[in-house]
């Protein structure tokens, strides 16, 4: 694009300061309620992945397993669904012990009655309900296998929970992406209102839809950038304010910070571009 | 270059144009005289599809009749040089940037490509010393000489001008009339309309005499006006 268009661009943002400002100030509004949703969002997904890392598998076993029915075990495991760790009986016993805590409890049982399982860590694509119970159904198959545990409940919950929150956040999403169209809409048709006998004399000597509205589309998209410029600061400053009160709470990763800003100059581009091809055609014959 | 077959143009009962049919060949220079809203804009406007005829045919170089696309209609503009009466310049651009906008407009936006045709567009009107004065710094007569510069930077193959001294008092029109004469001796084709008889003699050329809609042709530059165009010229002949 030529620098014309950006100087033109420039030209009409000092012309309308007014005007460019409130625009700003509205999508600056817009982009931080969106933002603050993009920050709940991010901080529950690194909740969930922190918990969803405890998302393990426990295969019992059955007490004849040779060793090398053991080891054949493990290898399909690993290959289908995730780490397998190894517990013996003796493990477990000890491991039992330490949680009871009270050796005189644990006295009376003469035979050590836990089975040897495996510890299976599931790889990433496993992590969810359906996926988990279609692969205790599997594993459950293999002959060596005595039971298979998982939390499906807790994990049918914790699935739910967050498509939840990732529907929350595509209404927000859509919700500010519509307000950004009007607000756009809006100050689009001002601005081009107020330099209308300019456009007309364009229209008169030749120029294409594209020549006149390319400016316009740069204003617009110089609001957007400083307006999600303005909702960054605003929402960093949220986050520092928060971050002592609740520990944890982090800022956007920077690939989220650069999707933000994309995805509102993407939003902006397409609504100034369907907005001016409206307002022109009403102007100009 | 253009032409007009069976043209009639309505705005609603009032009859601008009726059945006009008319040719004008490049390099060409022709007058329409006429008083005011015998449709001597409507004519004009019918060139550049500012405006569509009720019937009939208009026709602009490789541009013919119907209801042109938005693109279209653009290319049609950028290829005629327009001039009117109230001089349509961009307020807030210096003389320079008015007249180098018309560069802009048909893509060219190179420093090297740019600055020299408007500065030799303005030495044409005499405006180089005043580049980079804004239009309400300039007197009328200036105004519309930087309004022809911008016509006349693309060298444009036609120009219309709707009623171009209008505003202007005698030493200015004299002046822009000198001006238009000299481009079009350079080649261009010259279309004016005009409703003073005396700026018609000025230019010379094939004159027509626009009437009740219709359009009659003189003989060069020495047709009688009628009465009703006469009166209208005399009473708008300028200060």
């Amino acid at each position: 694009m030529h620098v014309y268009f950006w100087r033109e661009a420039w030209r009409s943002f000092r012309a309308h300061r007014g005007l460019a400002v409130t625009s700003i100030f509205s999508l600056a509004a817009l982009l931080t309620l969106s933002g603050i949703f993009l920050l709940l969002d991010h901080n529950a997904r690194q909740a969930l992945n922190a918990i969803g890392d405890r998302r393990e598998m426990i295969v019992y076993l059955k007490d004849e397993v040779s060793e090398a029915q053991l080891a054949e075990l493990m290898d399909k495991v690993r290959q289908y669904f995730g780490e397998p760790t190894y517990v013996d009986r003796k493990q477990a016993w000890d491991e039992l012990s330490r949680q009871i805590g009270d050796p005189d409890l644990l006295s009376g049982v003469e035979d050590n009655p836990l089975p040897a399982s495996l510890r299976v860590r599931l790889k990433p694509e496993l992590l969810n309900y359906a996926a988990m119970e279609q692969a205790a159904k599997q594993v459950q198959a293999f002959p060596e296998v005595e039971d298979v545990r998982y939390g499906a409940e807790y994990v049918r919950r914790l699935d739910e929970l967050s498509a939840g929150m990732a529907t929350a956040a595509w209404a927000a999403g859509a919700l500010v992406a519509l307000a950004i169209v009007l607000v756009l809409y809006n100050t689009l048709r001002l601005t081009v209102v107020a330099r209308r006998q300019q456009v007309e004399v364009m229209l008169r000597l030749g120029a294409s839809d594209r020549f006149i509205a390319t400016p316009y589309l740069v204003e617009a998209l110089l609001h957007t950038f400083l307006a999600a410029g303005a909702a960054l600061l605003l929402l960093l400053a949220l986050q520092q304010a928060l971050a002592s009160r609740l520990a944890g709470l982090t800022f956007l990763p920077l690939p989220w910070l650069i999707g933000f800003v994309g995805v509102a100059l993407a939003v902006a581009w397409v609504a100034s571009a369907a907005a001016l091809t409206r307002i022109l055609r009403t102007i100009g014959s | 270059m253009i032409s007009f077959e069976h043209v009639t143009k309505r705005y609603g009962e009032r009859l601008a144009l009726d059945g006009v049919s008319w040719r004008m060949e490049e390099g060409e220079c022709a007058v329409i005289l006429g008083h005011s809203a015998a449709g001597k804009t409507t004519l004009l406007r019918l060139i550049t599809h500012e405006t569509q005829p009720t019937s009939g045919v208009v026709t602009v170089g490789t541009f013919r009749g119907g209801r042109l696309s938005r693109s279209h209609r653009a290319l049609l503009r950028r290829t005629i040089g327009v001039i009117y009466e109230d001089f349509r310049l961009l307020p807030d651009r210096t003389v320079f940037e008015n007249v180098a906008l018309a560069l802009h407009i048909s893509g060219q936006f190179m420093e090297p490509d740019v600055t020299p045709k408007v500065l030799r567009a303005l030495q044409e009107v005499g405006l180089e010393a005043h580049r980079d004065l804004l239009p309400a710094e300039l007197s009328f007569g200036e105004r519309q000489r930087c309004a022809i510069g911008r016509a006349i930077v693309n060298r444009p193959a036609l120009i219309l001008a709707d009623e171009p001294t209008g505003a202007l008092e005698p030493k200015s029109a004299a002046e822009v009339l000198s001006l238009l004469l000299r481009i079009h001796r350079e080649g261009a084709a010259l279309l004016l309309g005009t409703t003073r008889a005396e700026v018609a003699n000025v230019i010379g050329g094939r004159r027509y005499l626009l009437e009740d809609g219709r359009l009659r042709e003189g003989g060069p530059g020495t047709m009688p006006v009628s009465a009703a165009a006469g009166q209208a010229a005399a009473s708008a002949g300028g200060p």
